[in-house]
């Protein structure tokens, strides 16, 4: 059972201050709701990476939190931005493909956490970008494969990729 | 889903971070506010102090399009500045939207500038309209000169932030930094035709905003 937002607040309001219990909490909590953030949408052998990554940038901009606001969309912020730089670096073919497991729907998701999905950003992109980008950057077939399955040229993938990323790294903030 | 590695590499991470934990002073926006406040004060006085400050918009001599363009630029400057200093702290559910408005406003006054050379109606008054020459790349070289200081200082307020709109920053800090430093330096020069304002005062708005554009996001990129 991942920690409500007022405790995540809270706890990080005191790792702000240096208390090291507040913060070994907070980490754990951290970790385990980003897991279950990402899972959806890294595939699975990358997902710790990319948790560790995140908390890497929790600890090193921990003075970036306004202890006056939320704790989740600046952590989901963080992570957005983390997860896009991480699909920029995925150009090699990776042959895992997401398990069926992945991809359930998570039913404690709450109100706070749907509006700071990633999946609200994949709804602002264009779908042929999106496609390609679920194809190539998450599930890790090749631009070739990826081609034959949508039918656009490769030519056409590697673009659509180059604008969706580009799109989606100016929605990180974008929370509707 | 996690095999027992990567688990024991994560809890390694975390017992590291804890045991490298240091209180850290909380970045609060009106931190920044003074950051970039306290270069708007010292390039105003910058440049009374270098170019000499213009009594004569107190004592009537200025004509309205003066304080209406300098009062637009202003409050672009306000509008990014608060949105630039708010990217340094990110949020989903963060908006930027003031900042295009007031750019909206401020593009009104071009169109004015040119409309009025065209139809040339205050040349015919026999009021220079200031546009051609050295009068307007003066303007222009000295705003973007007085621009510096301010983009400076938001360039270091973001760097120890953690933007995540790089691109977005990048236009924001050159907006910000343009408009205040060509508000700052409008303190000093007496040339106040539509046409001047209009082109002159307004172009170094735009060339920081490209410039930021360009240079900024990779300076801020984490």
């Amino acid at each position: 059972m991942i920690a409500d937002e007022a405790t995540l607040a809270r706890l990080m309001a005191a790792s702000q201050k240096g208390d090291k219990a507040a913060y070994n909490v907070l980490l754990a909590e951290a970790g385990m709701w980003l897991e279950r953030y990402f899972r959806r949408r890294v595939p699975p052998h990358q997902l710790d990476d990319l948790v560790q990554d995140v908390m890497m940038a929790l600890h090193n901009k921990r003075s970036t939190y306004d202890p006056d606001r939320p704790f989740l969309p600046w952590l989901s912020a963080i992570a957005r931005y983390r997860w896009i730089d991480h699909l920029r670096k995925v150009y090699k073919h990776e042959a895992d493909l997401l398990e069926d497991g992945d991809a359930s729907v998570d039913s404690e998701e709450d109100v706070v956490e749907a509006r700071v999905s990633l999946e609200r950003l994949f709804v602002n992109l264009p779908a042929k970008q999106s496609e390609v980008i679920e194809l190539v950057k998450i599930e890790g077939l090749s631009i070739r494969e990826a081609a034959e399955r949508t039918g656009q040229s490769e030519s056409l993938v590697k673009v659509n990729i180059h604008r969706g990323l580009k799109k989606l790294s100016a929605l990180v903030e974008k929370a509707d | 889903m996690n095999s027992p590695n990567s688990r024991k590499n994560r809890d390694s991470l975390i017992a590291d971070l804890t045991e490298g934990l240091t209180p850290v002073r909380a970045m609060r926006f009106r931190d920044g506010a003074l950051v970039v406040g306290a270069a708007t004060l010292l390039t105003g006085l910058g440049v009374v102090l270098v170019k000499g400050f213009w009594f004569g918009m107190f004592e009537g001599e200025a004509a309205p399009f003066f304080w209406v363009t300098n009062g637009l630029l202003l409050i672009l400057g306000l509008a990014a500045a608060t949105a630039v200093i708010t990217m340094a702290s990110p949020k989903v559910g963060n908006r930027y939207d003031a900042p295009r408005w007031a750019s909206a406003m401020l593009a009104i006054l071009p169109l004015t500038a040119l409309v009025a050379v065209l139809s040339d109606t205050h040349g015919a008054q026999g009021h220079d309209h200031g546009m051609t020459g050295s009068l307007a790349w003066m303007c222009i070289r000295n705003s973007l000169i007085a621009s510096g200081l301010v983009a400076a200082s938001i360039v270091l307020w973001l760097r120890r932030g953690a933007p995540v709109s790089t691109n977005l920053g990048g236009w924001m800090t050159g907006l910000a930094a343009g408009a205040i430093g060509t508000a700052a330096y409008g303190l000093s020069c007496p040339l106040d035709s539509v046409g001047h304002l209009g082109i002159a005062h307004v172009a170094p708005v735009a060339i920081m905003a490209a410039l930021g554009r360009l240079t900024v996001p990779s300076l801020i990129r984490w």
